[in-house]
């Protein structure tokens, strides 16, 4: 019985084995484009919009010839799981073992971080779409060769405190702080932000992401005399801080960090979530470009789980991720082969595109690796189950 | 086998070294982190697979060393080597730390405070940023330099598998070695390792701290190979594939966790070009892997071999049957005496001011009815109950209580009413351990357990006890009697002053307990302080030198034998008026029912070693039928293999036509075969009433009333009906278990040893309850000690003797029969 | 600081009742057959997922959808006896602990392929409005004062059923005496796998209770179900009402600090209390001292 059963399951563990898709040789000479993202696990929905949005650029460009003169490019994607040390070992498998033209990567600041030195050292372009913090591209080393099409949280938090001062005439910054790096990179970038003004922020606090209960830390912000919420978080934990304003009958002005558009939040955080206003590098709301209205059909097309804007979730990872690959793209071209440090100049060299969050004009230098910069940026807020720009509703 | 583990490990440690420059960096990376998993794996082993604790905090020891290393670098300015050791130190300390509340606790208790601390520690990281960067972590770790062009994942892979031989090796040495016996003897029997003077905690403790210090030297070369340390790396989720390392490898086996390792380092590798279904498809194959071999795969390979094997295992090394003269020194020993000795558990006096000697030469009985405090006295000498009052000396020295280790390695030895025995250890390695006396010697070292010297002294005191088995066999394979044997030899092995034994002849034939009257004998005349619990009266009067008598936890009566039999007191208290004078043996009429229960040449057992060697019983509608036999005839066994709880390995049973073997024990009731086992077996925390109506619970239909049949049967069920069983006298506790078992509306009511540990009063009371279902026409098989009393009671007897059927007949021709004497009363 | 406190207790006490019916699963199971579903949290996720795709998605009227939901759950608690912990406990094996793991993680990314990665909200009339609580200027969703009180009537329920029916007797008896209970005629390989349904169910009423609070996705119970962990054994593994008190405990204990030293430090004094009790009592606040036995 026991011998019959054992042969049974690894008879099954050979036919699990075996229906594993090992990927074939493949015959003609595409140019990978590796990714390194979070595919499962809490930021799992962010990594999906980077898929996307690299994935769309893709598609697009290899229907138009591909680059270098009719090579394909493929995209070769390895899960994080969040966790640095596995972003590690992917960034070395990618670069060694599939031997990929670009490294696109960095969902989380801390997985980001880890992979610069290595993507530096093995001088491999290294293409960020999202993790926002600031030493990624400002790492010291020289050559260097992380580029990043995303929001900068440093740039960010500069944005939040002068919209916030601009708009609703806040005195009192109370900092609300998810409790991981990017909170605490974040809380940095706000106490520096403040400090630049001659302001300290009226209290402090962290919170943690899966905190139903909020109260206490808004309690203490509001005996602590804020005016202001300064918030970052995830759409949940932002959303909790909603209700428990709600539960507090605290109207008080939230500027946020991009966390709420990570997800429905309306629907998350209920009456009041209109009240937080936060910084986006694109909207799929309102009135679209020629290129804005080609991406959301094409999403439409792609993908049975859109059907339209509102589905669209992290617009910032689809749009920041679509306009890195075809700037990707065009340095390939400009490098004319796939040597790290050709493309690393091909960036340099590109001069004008018109993408989806902008124009972009000389967007890569020696001295600037960010392509966006604060003037990129829009605020917005949810009205309905649609992240609108702030004011467009009137 | 063993020989040739170490050029192949040699082997493969060149091989992979090579490999370290001439593959990519890649699979350099993954490499090292196999051997850095490998590394944790090895040192998870010494508490998994060597004392038996789990922890599920290795990764907080993982990041301790981690960070010592990148702290000590990139802020104190350290090279990376004092760093390394530096970081080993600090996870060996914080083992220690984690030891002292771990240890107190157990299995799921012991998994949540290592689970606990693996939070602290990742937390801890997060809010002392100014020390640990904080959630971004550190950068900028100094690596060391071996080799001027060597990069630094080849510096840190040659390290890291260089790390992992040499824990392979440090291993291998300590798991064959005093400390590794010792390990594996506390994780067998706490109890029993304390009583050869080996202290649980203090070897507990060195295990943890080995095994912390080998996660930090692990964790201190991550952090150069990795070049960063953030908390997120730490996360618990790390901890579990530590524990599945060694798990899926095998515990306790030397090269478990690397294999272990490599499939969990290179399968998520593998699985990569799944993207987003690697961690879906990983969770599956784990799965898989565990139900292929849940005993890890070196369990899988070994139980492989083992079935192409089977049956050429060579016998060796039995030992010499020479009772020669005692291998412990002649030397003068001294003698226990207990002063004013009281015990009181929660209220209760089980022990008040016991005063009595136990002088050297000579046994000492100590002797009483159930209850009477006889294992209490001895649980507070060896040191396992601190007495409420009193106290006791060994010669001049006052013991102090608390610690049985401490005790043991004074001299006094003890053994146990249910053999404890070092079961995973072999015979000779339990003996070996023993005459360590605590005293291991150095981590690694061998000397004082593997020793010709010790070896062969092992040899002689298993001898001079009478075993004569395997001496390479391990302890759980062994029969009862030997059991009682190689745990003589053991307490022996510590050259003790006294040993101390309760109840040694329980489970032994006759011809057992006497040689082993021979046996205490032999140890007492070699100057040994002999005491002993003992319920076989015979061998009491036979062997003592002085007699002890307690009753309800006071000193009844104490002297040489004989004066203790005439002893009036003793008579009435313990061994009770009636139990002198025969029953009467009533003559019946055979009955002539039709045959009901039919047992055909039923084989079980346990192991390898049958226990029922072809037994057949026929049972008619309406008759009661005794079975008589010695202890250890396999009475019990014979029940429950009847009722279904021990499997058959052959034979039949029938109820009324209808086969019964192969059925499962609830198919069995519902036939109506139903037993009331040995002790009592009620649901203690029930209350009388739902103990009863569960018997109900296959034909719940008339339950209530019932119910009050059963307070009409055994009225002084009725007045406890809302106690909880637990609280019950031993005596209502059986009537309780009568009643819940009529309850099940049996068609044949097995009894095994309902009289057992009861008063001579509620003995009485209880038989003439079963008289009473007897006289209702109950089909009723009843086993008991008390011979003559079931004989009063039953039609018919059988004698069963070594697993066999010896005798059958009427009550009254059993009653009359030789058999019946030499079997079950023995001899006198 | 009133204001503050009576909110840190109402959430307190509604977090520790959902830690304390997930911990009672724990000692079911362990109770009956000394094993555990080490990956709980799955099954509350489960829970509230399958309770969020019959009643949004699908449509269902709740009646309808919870029930369904907690039959699934059910199913799914005697999947996992079968699968992940019966073929090792027959073996004598140990790793049930880890096998338990990973099914939790099939499941947990099954979910998060199906269901999707977006973390959802189930909405619910209770959980929108607050309602004003004592004049303190504090509003308390109600399903925050109703959580407990289910919590509360949940495990006063299963101890009636344990007390007063055939089959919960039945569990209680197999939990004391494996043997004994066999020889009464209950099929144990039953009561085993009722009791991992039985777990599953609970932790999936949990996961259902404090789903229109938090959010629904596929990791929403991970923590969760290692908290409810250490509350079960915190409360003595082998005492029902000990667990569920050390549940409520825990969850004061929790709200309680980050009330008073925010959120930072919470996990580091939660467990760090729960070594101290441990090391205090070793067999739990509640458990009862096993008589060592010699």
């Amino acid at each position: 019985m026991l011998r019959i059963s054992r042969v049974l399951v690894a008879a099954a563990f050979t036919a699990l084995l075996a229906m594993l898709p090992w990927r074939a040789a493949v015959a003609a000479e595409p140019v990978k484009i590796g990714l390194i993202t979070a595919l499962s696990g809490q930021s799992a929905l962010a990594g999906q919009a980077i898929s996307r949005g690299v994935q769309l650029a893709i598609d697009e460009i290899n229907a138009n010839g591909g680059v270098l003169g009719g090579r394909e490019l493929v995209l070769v994607r390895r899960d994080d799981e969040s966790n640095p040390a596995k972003g590690v070992v992917a960034a070395r498998e990618l670069i060694h073992k599939e031997k990929v033209a670009v490294l696109f990567g960095g969902l989380d600041t801390p997985v980001a971080l880890a992979i610069v030195p290595l993507a530096n050292q093995a001088k491999m372009p290294f293409m960020d779409p999202w993790a926002a913090g600031t030493p990624i591209t400002k790492n010291g080393a020289d050559p260097n060769f992380v580029f990043r099409v995303s929001a900068m949280d440093e740039l960010v938090d500069v944005a939040m405190v002068e919209y916030a001062q601009k708009n609703f005439g806040s005195e009192k910054f109370g900092l609300l702080m998810i409790n991981n790096p990017w909170g605490e990179s974040n809380h940095k970038g706000l106490v520096a932000a403040l400090d630049a003004k001659g302001m300290k922020p009226a209290g402090s606090e962290k919170f943690d992401g899966d905190a139903i209960d909020v109260v206490p830390q808004l309690t203490r912000l509001r005996d602590a005399g804020a005016d202001t919420i300064a918030l970052v978080g995830n759409v949940g934990p932002s959303a909790q801080v909603v209700k428990s304003l709600r539960r507090m009958g605290w109207d008080v002005p939230i500027v946020s960090h991009w966390g709420p558009a990570g997800g429905r939040f309306t629907e998350l955080a209920g009456p009041g979530a209109e009240k937080v206003h936060f910084v986006q590098t694109y909207s799929f709301f309102g009135d679209q470009s020629p290129v804005g209205k080609k991406v959301i059909a094409a999403l439409t097309d792609k993908y049975d789980d859109i059907n339209g804007p509102a589905d669209i979730t992290p617009a910032v990872g689809v749009a920041n991720a679509y306009d890195a690959m075809h700037l990707t793209a065009l340095a390939i071209d400009n490098a004319g082969s796939t040597d790290g440090e050709a493309i690393r100049e091909g960036y340099f060299e590109i001069d004008t595109y018109p993408g989806l969050i902008k124009t972009y004009k000389d967007p890569f230098s020696k001295e600037q690796h960010d392509a966006l910069g604060p003037q990129d940026y829009v605020w917005a807020q949810f009205i309905d189950n649609r992240i609108v720009p702030v004011g467009l509703q009137d | 086998m063993k020989r040739l583990s170490i050029p192949a490990g040699l082997a493969v440690l060149v091989a992979a070294l090579v490999m370290v420059f001439f593959l990519n960096s890649y699979y350099v990376y993954v490499l090292a982190t196999v051997a850095l998993v490998a590394t944790v794996g090895v040192g998870l082993n010494v508490l998994l697979g060597l004392t038996g604790q789990i922890s599920f905090g290795h990764v907080g020891f993982y990041a301790i060393g981690a960070y010592t290393v990148a702290i000590l670098t990139s802020q104190a300015g350290w090279s990376f080597w004092p760093a390394w050791l530096a970081g080993a130190l600090v996870a060996t300390a914080a083992g220690l730390v984690l030891a002292l509340p771990a240890l107190r606790v157990k299995g799921p208790y012991l998994a949540m405070i290592t689970i606990a601390f693996s939070f602290i520690v990742q937390h801890a990281i997060i809010e002392m940023d100014g020390l640990t960067g904080g959630q971004n972590g550190i950068m900028g770790i100094a690596a060391p330099v071996l080799g001027a062009d060597w990069s630094i994942e080849q510096t840190v892979a040659v390290l890291a598998l260089l790390t992992l031989a040499v824990s392979l090796l440090a291993y291998a040495l300590l798991s064959r070695g005093t400390w590794g016996a010792a390990m594996r003897a506390v994780k067998d029997s706490e109890t029993a390792a304390e009583s050869v003077g080996l202290g649980p905690l203090v070897i507990k403790t060195v295990a943890f701290m080995v095994s912390a210090g080998l996660a930090g030297l692990a964790g201190g070369l991550f952090a150069p190979l990795a070049g960063f340390v953030t908390p997120d790396t730490f996360s618990f989720m790390q901890s579990i594939l530590f524990v599945l390392v060694v798990i899926v490898g095998g515990a306790g086996s030397v090269i478990g966790p690397v294999i272990g390792a490599v499939i969990l380092g290179v399968l998520p590798e593998l699985l990569a070009t799944l993207e987003a279904y690697r961690l879906l498809f990983f969770g599956g194959l784990l799965l898989v892997v565990l139900l292929v071999a849940p005993n890890g795969l070196i369990g899988l390979a070994k139980d492989l071999l083992a079935m192409v094997r089977r049956g050429d295992r060579p016998v060796r090394g039995a030992a010499p049957a020479t009772a020669g003269a005692p291998s412990f020194s002649n030397r003068p020993r001294r003698g226990l005496s207990l002063s004013g000795l009281s015990m009181t558990f929660g209220g209760v006096r089980a022990v008040s001011d016991l005063s009595m000697t136990v002088p050297p030469a000579a046994v000492t009985s100590l002797i009483g009815p159930n209850g009477a405090g006889k294992t209490t006295v001895l649980n507070m000498v060896s040191g396992f109950y601190p007495p409420t009052g009193g106290h006791f000396s060994l010669g001049d020295r006052r013991l102090s209580a608390g610690r049985a280790f401490r005790i043991a390695r004074h001299g006094v030895a003890r053994t146990y009413q249910t053999s404890q025995l070092f079961d995973t250890l072999s015979v000779a390695d339990n003996v070996a351990l023993a005459g360590c006396r605590g005293r291991l010697g150095n981590l690694l070292g061998a000397r004082r357990f593997l020793s010709t010297a010790v070896r062969q002294r092992a040899e002689a005191l298993l001898a001079f006890c009478g075993y004569q088995g395997d001496l390479d066999v391990p302890a759980s394979q062994l029969p009862h009697v030997d059991r009682r044997l190689v745990e003589i030899a053991r307490a022996l092995a510590t050259d003790p002053d006294a040993l101390l034994l309760d109840e040694p002849a329980a489970g032994l034939s006759r011809e057992d307990t006497d040689r082993l009257a021979g046996l205490l004998r032999a140890i007492a005349d070699a100057g040994v302080a002999v005491m002993v619990v003992e319920h076989d009266m015979e061998l009491v009067m036979k062997v003592s030198d002085q007699v002890v008598v307690l009753d309800t936890g006071r000193l009844l009566a104490a002297g040489k034998p004989e004066q203790v039999r005439a002893d009036p007191a003793v008579r009435r208290a313990y061994l009770g008026e009636d139990l002198d004078q025969a029953r009467p043996v009533a003559e019946r009429p055979p009955r002539t029912g039709p045959e009901w229960l039919g047992v055909n040449n039923l084989v079980a057992g346990y192991g390898a070693e049958p226990v029922l060697h072809g037994i057949s019983l026929k049972v008619r509608q309406g008759e009661m039928v005794a079975l008589l036999g010695a202890n250890g005839a396999g009475k019990s066994t014979l029940m429950r293999t009847l009722a279904g709880l021990h499997p058959a390995q052959a034979g039949g049973v029938h109820l009324d036509g209808q086969a019964l073997d192969k059925m499962p024990a609830e198919a069995i009731v519902r036939q109506g075969l139903v037993l009331v086992p040995e002790g009592r077996q009620v649901f203690p925390e029930l209350s009388v009433q739902d103990n009863i109506r569960l018997g109900a619970f296959l034909c719940p239909g008339d339950r209530e009333a019932r119910l009050e049949e059963m307070f009409e049967r055994f009225p002084r069920l009725r007045e406890r009906r809302h106690q909880r069983a637990g609280l019950l006298s031993g005596g209502e506790q059986q009537m309780l278990a009568v009643a819940r078992g009529l309850m099940s509306k049996p068609r044949v009511l097995l009894l095994d040893e309902p009289s057992l540990g009861l008063a001579p009063k509620i003995i009485d009371e209880l038989f003439a309850a079963l008289d009473q279902l007897r006289r209702e026409n109950m089909t009723i098989v009843l086993v008991d000690q008390m011979a003559a009393l079931a004989l009063s009671l039953a039609d018919r007897a059988y004698v069963i003797e070594g697993g066999r059927v010896m005798a059958e007949g009427s009550a009254r021709d059993i009653a009359a029969s030789p058999e019946l004497a030499d079997a079950y009363l023995g001899a006198g | 600081m009133d204001t503050q406190l009576v909110s840190a207790l109402i959430s307190g006490l509604g977090m520790g009742s959902m830690y304390g019916l997930m911990a009672l699963g724990f000692y079911i199971t362990f109770a009956v057959s000394g094993t555990v579903n080490f990956a709980q949290g799955s099954s509350m996720m489960l829970g509230a997922v399958l309770c969020y795709t019959f009643a949004q998605t699908l449509g269902w009227p709740i009646w309808l959808a919870v029930p369904v939901a907690l039959a699934l759950c059910a199913l799914y608690g005697v999947l996992v006896e079968r699968l992940a912990v019966r073929p090792f406990v027959r073996r004598g094996s140990d790793a049930w602990l880890m096998s338990t793991v990973a099914l939790g993680i099939v499941l947990d990314n099954v979910v998060m392929h199906t269901f999707g990665k977006e973390p959802r909200s189930l909405p619910s009339s209770l959980a929108v409005s607050p309602v004003e609580v004592g004049g303190l200027g504090l509003g308390v969703y109600p399903l925050q004062l109703i959580i407990p009180l289910v919590g509360l009537a949940l495990a006063a329920a299963l101890h009636l059923v344990a007390r007063r029916t055939r089959w919960g007797s039945a569990l209680l008896a197999t939990s004391q005496n494996r043997d004994a209970a066999r020889l009464m005629g209950i099929p144990i390989s039953r009561a085993v796998a009722g009791a991992f349904a039985l777990s599953t169910v609970l932790a999936g009423v949990a996961g259902m209770l404090i789903a229109p609070l938090a959010n629904v996705n596929s990791d929403m119970g991970t923590l969760f179900g290692l908290k409810a962990f250490s509350v079960a054994i915190l409360g003595g593994i082998t005492s029902a009402w000990g667990v569920m008190i050390a549940g409520l405990l825990f969850g004061l204990a929790e709200s309680l600090i980050i009330m008073s030293l925010g959120s930072g430090y919470t996990h580091i004094i939660t467990f760090g209390l729960v070594i101290v009790a441990l090391a205090l009592r070793p067999n739990g606040l509640f458990g009862r001292a096993e008589v060592k036995k010699v």
